[in-house]
């Protein structure tokens, strides 16, 4: 937790992709909590309007949704995530009927809410850290 | 220098994470966010920036459907979560290309080339003359001996009062080759010498008897550059 200079230093959590997310924020952790909770919140919502239009059969829409979601995953050092969205929105362009994607469109639901887990606790620290030493 | 930048983006954690770094780089004024393409357009009618940052899919229309509408080239740096548009990025001519999240190191190096890109368009735009390949030469012209160019598909045809040269090339590529304080582009098929015009009657403009149309998109920015008494 301590740099070269005795600085007290934010270590990002083992289950993120660290060395992304020191060199997206550097020392900037102000603008790390910013994004983590901007990101969370806005994953939340287009998650919400990614199940309508999965319901509604609107698979161009869905698309749309999952391509605007993707980057957030990275946002948050979750970039394993962000290829699965990716993977996701070739398959929309190429099916037909959304009952064709039930499974992976699950898959899809789990790993957004694992996900929001990991941010918020993230999130969380970086909280702490920041009302503490900032 | 700073250079007048707009954010053009739908994803707000996005922009705002590009805003930040382009206030963390000094170099780079962001004048304005918008949230769409069209709205992005009807103020780029109005204003003129240096570069835009540019997001590709979006709703409404795509960050190239902005780009086939604008009147002016300013340098342009995608930003996207796809890598899928390095094609059409090569060809529309932007100058970079940042897939989302991008670092700040990443960043700077895209600013880095605005700014090589700046420097050579300055110097271009000194310049009275230009260089194209034709019938396996290369033949010198003056601007001044230049009426307009027209697109042929992948060729262009550069109409002298004397001869027309065929080389290959595009309308798109040669809008940031130009000397744009003398050529403009006002068709997507076609760029003019602005000092050549004749007369304009309400979409053609007329240069030594040959009939040139000016876009729906174009005209505002034609109305704009010439001197009306």
């Amino acid at each position: 937790m301590h740099n070269t200079e005795n600085k007290i230093m934010f270590a990002f959590s083992e289950e993120l992709d660290t060395a992304f997310l020191h060199d997206l924020y550097g020392d900037d952790l102000q603008q790390a909590e910013m994004v983590f909770e901007s990101s969370a919140q806005q994953i939340k919502t287009e998650i919400v309007l990614a199940q309508a239009k999965f319901h509604d059969g609107d698979l161009q829409g869905l698309k749309k949704v999952i391509h605007k979601m993707k980057p957030l995953f990275g946002y948050i050092g979750i970039n394993e995530v962000m290829e699965e969205f990716a993977a996701f929105e070739k398959i929309c362009l190429e099916e037909q009927a959304a009952a064709n994607l039930e499974q992976q469109f699950q898959y899809i639901l789990i790993t957004t809410q694992q996900s929001l887990l990991k941010a918020e606790k993230e999130l969380k620290r970086l909280k702490q850290f920041n009302t503490q030493y900032l | 220098m700073k250079y007048q930048s707009i954010i053009v983006e739908d994803l707000q954690v996005a922009a705002e994470f590009l805003k930040k770094f382009c206030e963390k780089s000094g170099v780079i004024d962001v004048v304005q966010h918008f949230l769409n393409a069209e709205d992005a357009l009807k103020f780029l009618k109005d204003n003129v920036v240096d570069l835009i940052f540019l997001d590709v899919e979006m709703p409404g229309a795509s960050g190239f459907e902005l780009l086939d509408q604008l009147v002016y080239a300013p340098q342009v740096i995608l930003t996207t979560s796809k890598t899928e548009y390095a094609y059409n990025a090569f060809q529309y001519n932007v100058t970079d290309y940042l897939k989302k999240p991008f670092t700040y190191q990443r960043f700077l190096e895209a600013i880095q080339k605005v700014s090589k890109k700046s420097e050579q368009a300055s110097g271009s735009s000194e310049q009275d003359h230009l260089f194209i390949k034709s019938d396996g030469k290369l033949i010198r012209l003056h601007n001044d001996d230049i009426l307009f160019i027209e697109s042929m598909g992948d060729y262009v045809k550069f109409i002298t009062p004397a001869k027309k040269y065929i080389t290959h090339n595009t309308i798109k590529n040669l809008e940031t080759k130009v000397n744009p304080q003398v050529f403009m582009k006002v068709h997507r098929s076609y760029i003019v010498n602005f000092t050549k015009i004749n007369d304009i009657q309400e979409n053609v403009l007329f240069i030594n008897g040959n009939m040139i149309p000016i876009s729906k998109t174009h005209k505002s920015g034609v109305m704009q550059k010439i001197n009306i008494i």
